[in-house]
């Protein structure tokens, strides 16, 4: 048992930690109230290539090991969790089926000119009657003569309304349910394909979010994006661990954050003669937050590594994820009651953590879904 | 007029991140250091000043560091940024030694490179002594200039810029020579992931003080280390401002004796 980081990963995260000190947190604030994500940081951001990190090094890429990719996740986290979702979308879900399946004209196309942050990708799963419950996608690729026409709306999709190219998922055959689901490659420009309504969120904010209207959009057959048709849901499942781990290493950022400012009011903030952080109450809430922290820390790290080993850990990745995403909620909320009312302020970080901290309850899975299927997978286990 | 390409040394060290906490021990005679490590703030200038150098003109930027177990850091942070490689003295005999013994680890290193030029930070944030690169500088037997804020190299000489009392002065010394980075000279660069990839894999060759046959000079011996005197604690003055203010001015007068 090694607990520990490699010289090199300890390294890395404080090669990450500095840059995201450096670049991203001047623009924190600018970032929330604008719900925008500055061309400039973006352009400086993604030119120093993390874009790549977990893409091979011929494509421009780190080949990063997961643990080191979630100590990204969770550094850039730290900083902007909407600038870290934009990152994060076109360096993992917007760009992963791309990578996997896409030819080799579609790759040049598409996905390196994300990893140097040209081009901005996109992930559409979520409809308006569908999220977490996948077999009830509506969105239709009826086949056609070299290629497939998609029809559908496709909602609350982060970076949507920007995007360069997006991987649709869409059904080929609604009576096969789960398995008639497909993923496509749309690009930008493509007749039919474009922006729906602007969604405007309570927290996260930053990148462009929104729907996503296909009026018949032809694309040709190479978009297909998977080896064989009707695998989608399969396909989605490798990357699923992965995506659940980095919601927790997202998670474990913005707690980080939100305790380290509470620790920092609690040590300073005066009341009856003494700072607040010398009475129990606040001292307890200190304790459960920083041991609520490790015990995310060490489940969300536990699972890169298994990733890392070629296991599965799909239950793991579920638990870590719910576990880190709860724990986050848990440390912004006791946080605004440490700082009392000025965590009500809008002068002070708390209330932007307790608003970013909601978002993540959502993606890869809501809570009621990860505790069904964890309940389940434990039930039937024998 | 035209700038050659150069083999450039930069002399780097590692220390305690300026947000590390620092406590003096137990006794006085050492201080507790929260392992938080990075590359010293004026080291890293010199470092972005090696590696314009190189980008105008061609050539190669080494990272040169000496410690007692620490350096790796450091000289890692350069290779990060687009040095070309590195050198690191490890002896145990660096740890708490003279600043003379360092210098003349880091002079060896230089002498056995060969260097058209040496740049280093104009102090480091820890001790703050500012010796080693002037020793290095006499040890080497090239000229000197200190707290550079701007450097502009041809034809084998460098045209400095330095802040004084009085004004710029500017400095114009034959090269080889060694220079240290103050604030201003430039705004060091974020690495480059590429840049950290090759700085994780790379092998940096270590040596100690017999490799190099340098003597350690005789330990620096420090009598007491005396922590910050803690600031009374903040007086607030209660009541309607125009009162408060009169209190304020009173105060000013009588108890801190400012007015």
């Amino acid at each position: 048992m090694d607990f520990r980081l490699t010289e090199e990963q300890e390294f890395f995260r404080t090669a990450v930690a500095d840059t995201v000190d450096r670049l991203i947190l001047p623009h924190v604030e600018r970032i929330d109230e604008a719900d925008e994500i500055p061309s400039e940081l973006w352009r400086e951001f993604t030119g120093l290539g993390y874009l790549g990190l977990r893409y091979p090094e011929e494509l421009g890429g780190m080949n990063a090991d997961p643990v080191t990719c979630m100590l990204f996740y969770e550094e850039i986290s730290r900083g902007s969790v909407g600038f870290a979702q934009a990152v994060i979308m076109n360096m993992l879900m917007g760009t992963h089926f791309v990578y996997r399946f896409g030819s080799p004209a579609i790759r040049e196309r598409c996905l390196l000119p994300a990893i140097r942050g040209e081009k901005i990708a996109t992930m559409c799963f979520t409809e308006d009657q569908s999220g977490s419950d996948l077999a009830a996608t509506r969105t239709m690729a009826r086949k056609a003569e070299g290629g497939w026409v998609l029809t559908g709306t496709k909602n609350w999709i982060t970076n949507g309304p920007t995007a360069d190219f997006a991987t649709v998922m869409a059904t080929t055959d609604p009576a096969k349910g789960m398995k008639g689901l497909n993923f496509f490659l749309v690009e930008k420009g493509t007749p039919g394909f474009q922006p729906g309504q602007l969604l405007h969120k309570l927290g996260a904010r930053g990148p462009a979010c929104g729907e996503l209207v296909l009026e018949d959009v032809f694309v040709p057959d190479e978009n297909l994006l998977g080896a064989e048709e009707g695998k989608g849901v399969v396909y989605l499942g490798e990357i699923l661990n992965e995506v659940r781990c980095m919601t927790g290493a997202m998670a474990l950022g913005m707690a980080r954050t939100a305790f380290g400012d509470g620790l920092e009011y609690a040590r300073k903030r005066q009341a009856f003669g003494k700072p607040i952080g010398e009475y129990q109450l606040i001292r307890a809430k200190i304790a459960e937050m920083a041991t609520d922290l490790e015990a995310a820390r060490l489940m969300v790290y536990w699972v890169a590594w298994m990733i890392g080993e070629g296991m599965n850990p799909r239950k793991e990745a579920a638990m870590a994820k719910m576990f880190a995403t709860e724990t986050c909620l848990k440390v912004v909320d006791e946080v605004t009651r440490i700082y009392g009312a000025n965590g009500f302020a809008s002068e002070y970080g708390p209330q932007r953590y307790f608003r970013d901290a909601r978002f993540l309850l959502y993606g890869g899975g809501t809570h009621e879904i990860i505790k069904d299927f964890v309940g389940r997978e434990i039930v039937r286990e024998r | 007029m035209k700038e050659v390409p150069m083999k450039i040394a930069v002399l780097v060290k590692e220390v305690p991140d300026m947000e590390a906490l620092v406590k003096v021990a137990e006794g006085g005679k050492s201080v507790e250091v929260e392992k938080k490590r990075c590359l010293n703030f004026f080291d890293e200038i010199a470092v972005e000043a090696a590696l314009r150098a190189k980008q105008a003109a061609g050539g190669s930027v080494y990272a040169v560091s000496a410690g007692a177990g620490t350096g790796i850091e450091a000289v890692r942070r350069a290779l990060a940024m687009g040095a070309d490689g590195a050198f690191l003295v490890d002896d145990p005999a660096l740890l708490a030694a003279d600043p003379l013994t360092s210098a003349r680890a880091l002079a060896a290193v230089c002498q056995r490179e060969g260097f058209d030029l040496v740049l280093a930070g104009r102090q480091a944030t820890d001790d703050e002594a500012g010796l080693v690169g002037p020793m290095v500088a006499e040890l080497l037997g090239v000229p000197c200039v200190t707290a550079v804020t701007n450097l502009e190299l041809q034809d084998g000489v460098a045209r400095v810029s330095r802040e004084t009392d009085r004004g710029t002065e500017i400095v114009q010394t034959p090269l080889p020579a060694l220079l240290t980075a103050e604030k201003g000279l430039c705004e060091p660069r974020v690495p480059q992931v590429m840049g950290l990839m090759k700085a994780m894999k790379a092998q940096i060759p270590r040596m100690n003080l017999a490799d190099l046959g340098v003597e350690a000079a005789v330990p620096l011996v420090v009598q007491d280390y005396r922590g910050p005197t803690k600031r009374p604690p903040a007086k607030m003055l209660e009541g309607e401002p125009v009162a408060a203010a009169a209190h304020l001015v009173k105060l000013l007068r009588e108890e801190a004796k400012v007015l």
